[in-house]
């Protein structure tokens, strides 16, 4: 299987974005539970997702739900429909947490009729915490399959202005890189510059980002616009 | 260059942080086949602080048996000039290659692919059951890890803490590379095994070891650079923490003994601080200018360590050099 480079975020509430989203030929759709969704209109976006996961999943694309930590359980309940690949965890900070999240999507396998192992689990570390125990954590669950890079939570935990240069970074990056390859996961960051982050970052400093990052071993990312999903497919093409 | 005499008022005693010193002088290391017709002129003539045998295992024949006839030959041909003779195995059939490679002689082993602090202990406990088969001293052998894998690497302080047998790190940057997926080519502006190396340095210091590697970006390159890109390689290599490397020419020895180390120059500096600082104290001064510097007592610790680090260095090299004068050698 080639390797999930772009992983686009698509805001669960809108429907337009979902129904548009394949457009962009991202590697694998993400819908949104998280920061791209107005808390008013959370419960819009769960509804919403037993459609549109069915849909993304007759086109055979990989869809993906990424949950709120604070409110997984819920989310991972509006998610689990037939079509769906698998749930993103952002913020694991121990293994229980993982292993728990693991049972749940069991139950939920079970009582929906799914294949029993089918979901996978993809966890985005986002504390400090999250990165020291970042083996234990992967290991946690067998469905765990990818292992990535958090970034906004992560800056606002640690300290350093997200505009400016985040030195910690690469650090975390070779911390969650190793674990990943130590585990047979993949491994998902890029290596965002000063000025081109999140979702202000450029075509020109996505692609900058995605391809430092595959040289150092990544081999793919979220993009967090739709702009952005060309200029990773680009940056983690092999060369 | 000869040894530096410490000045009078240095009494000897051990001083503080003096653990802090290299464990070994073993700034240059060289891998060797035991197949390799040339072995003994090699690390004769190549003035490595130690040699590497890598003992091919030949499928056409018991390679056991095979290996068992050729090592102690080997041990000492790989010795004559004064290195220390290591024997590289593998983690996967490591008992199998002990069994076959541990003679008299040897400093220790080089184990690769190790991926936990169980292989570690596994080869622990077969080397004490050789020493006492092959009348070597028990605990003698030393056991160095061959970084080359993921869990090598997250599981770094287990597998440095799983025996006391444990001495050095070596980090063998192409085949982690390649592990990690990453791309061994230096087209970064920045070495993208960096942490990796301040963690293993940091590591094996704590345990009393020390660790083995080159400054990116020849360390990925590997090539056969010109003298003064080697040696500021290598100049880059000891201010990060390293202790020595592998070197994969050997060309690259002569820098390394030299550079892994502090030089003839520092050294000096180091007798004069020395020197000045006991004056200084002897007048009830606590700190005293040389140089347009002062110097208090962190400075004067720092400069008899490393005064015995040179010396140490010195007296290696002397060693080596009376291996090459022996009759015969």
């Amino acid at each position: 299987m080639n390797p999930r480079r772009s992983w686009m975020i698509v805001p669960a509430h809108d429907p337009d974005a979902v129904a548009r989203c394949q457009e962009h030929k991202p590697d694998v759709v993400v819908l949104d539970l998280e920061y791209s969704v107005p808390p008013k209109s959370k419960e819009a976006a769960r509804a919403g997702l037993a459609d549109a996961v069915k849909k993304l999943g007759e086109a055979q694309v990989d869809a993906f739900v990424r949950v709120e930590r604070d409110t997984r359980w819920a989310d991972v309940r509006a998610a689990m429909h037939r079509g769906l690949k698998g749930i993103v965890f952002p913020g694991p900070d121990a293994p229980e947490e993982v292993s728990d999240l693991g049972n749940h999507i069991a139950a939920m396998e079970k009582e929906r009729g799914l294949d029993p192992g089918i979901v996978e689990l993809v966890l985005m570390l986002e504390s400090a915490k999250g990165f020291w125990n970042a083996a234990a954590i992967a290991q946690a669950s067998p469905r765990v399959t990818a292992l990535g890079v958090g970034r906004i939570d992560l800056t606002m935990q640690l300290g350093p202005l997200p505009q400016d240069e985040f030195r910690l970074y690469r650090f975390l990056m070779t911390r969650t890189l190793v674990a990943a390859r130590m585990l047979g996961q993949q491994p998902l960051g890029a290596l965002w510059r000063p000025g081109s982050r999140g979702g202000e970052a450029t075509k020109a400093g996505t692609a900058k980002a995605a391809r430092e990052a595959r040289l150092m071993g990544f081999t793919g990312c979220v993009c967090a616009t739709a702009e952005q999903v060309a200029p990773v497919n680009e940056g983690f093409a092999p060369a | 260059m000869t040894t530096q005499t410490m000045p009078s008022g240095a009494d000897g005693s051990p001083l503080a942080g003096e653990k802090l010193t290299p464990k070994y002088i073993r700034r240059s290391l060289l891998a060797l086949s035991i197949d390799d017709p040339q072995l003994a002129q090699k690390a004769f003539a190549s003035w490595a602080d130690a040699v590497i045998l890598d003992a091919a295992k030949r499928p056409d024949r018991n390679w056991q048996e095979d290996l068992k006839a050729r090592m102690p030959a080997a041990i000492h041909a790989a010795a004559r000039g004064g290195a220390e003779v290591f024997v590289r195995i593998e983690r996967d059939t490591a008992v199998a290659e002990l069994d076959a490679t541990i003679f008299a002689g040897l400093s220790g082993v080089v184990l690769k692919g190790a991926t936990g602090p169980d292989d570690v202990v596994t080869v622990s406990r077969r080397l004490s059951a050789l020493e006492v088969a092959r009348g070597i001293a028990g605990g003698s052998l030393e056991i160095d890890v061959e970084v080359n894998t993921p869990g090598a690497v997250w599981h770094s302080l287990e597998i440095a803490r799983a025996s006391p047998r444990f001495g050095v790190f070596l980090i063998n940057e192409a085949e982690l590379c390649r592990n990690l997926g990453m791309q061994a080519s230096p087209t970064l502006d920045f070495d993208p095994l960096e942490y990796i190396k301040s963690q293993l340095i940091t590591v094996a210091t704590s345990v009393g070891g020390q660790a083995l590697g080159m400054s990116y970006p020849l360390s990925l390159t590997e090539e056969n650079a010109n003298d003064d890109a080697v040696a500021k390689a290598v100049r880059r290599a000891r201010d990060t923490g390293f202790k020595g490397a592998v070197c994969p020419h050997a060309s690259w020895i002569k820098f390394c003994n030299e550079g892994f180390r502090p030089s003839s120059e520092e050294a000096a500096y180091y007798v004069k601080v020395i020197e000045v600082f006991a004056e200084g104290i002897k007048r009830g001064m606590a700190s005293v200018p040389i140089d347009g510097k002062m110097i208090d007592v962190p400075v004067d610790v720092r400069a008899k360590l490393y005064l015995k680090w040179a010396n140490r260095a010195q007296e290696r090299d002397d060693e080596k050099a009376r291996a090459h004068a022996k009759p015969g050698a």
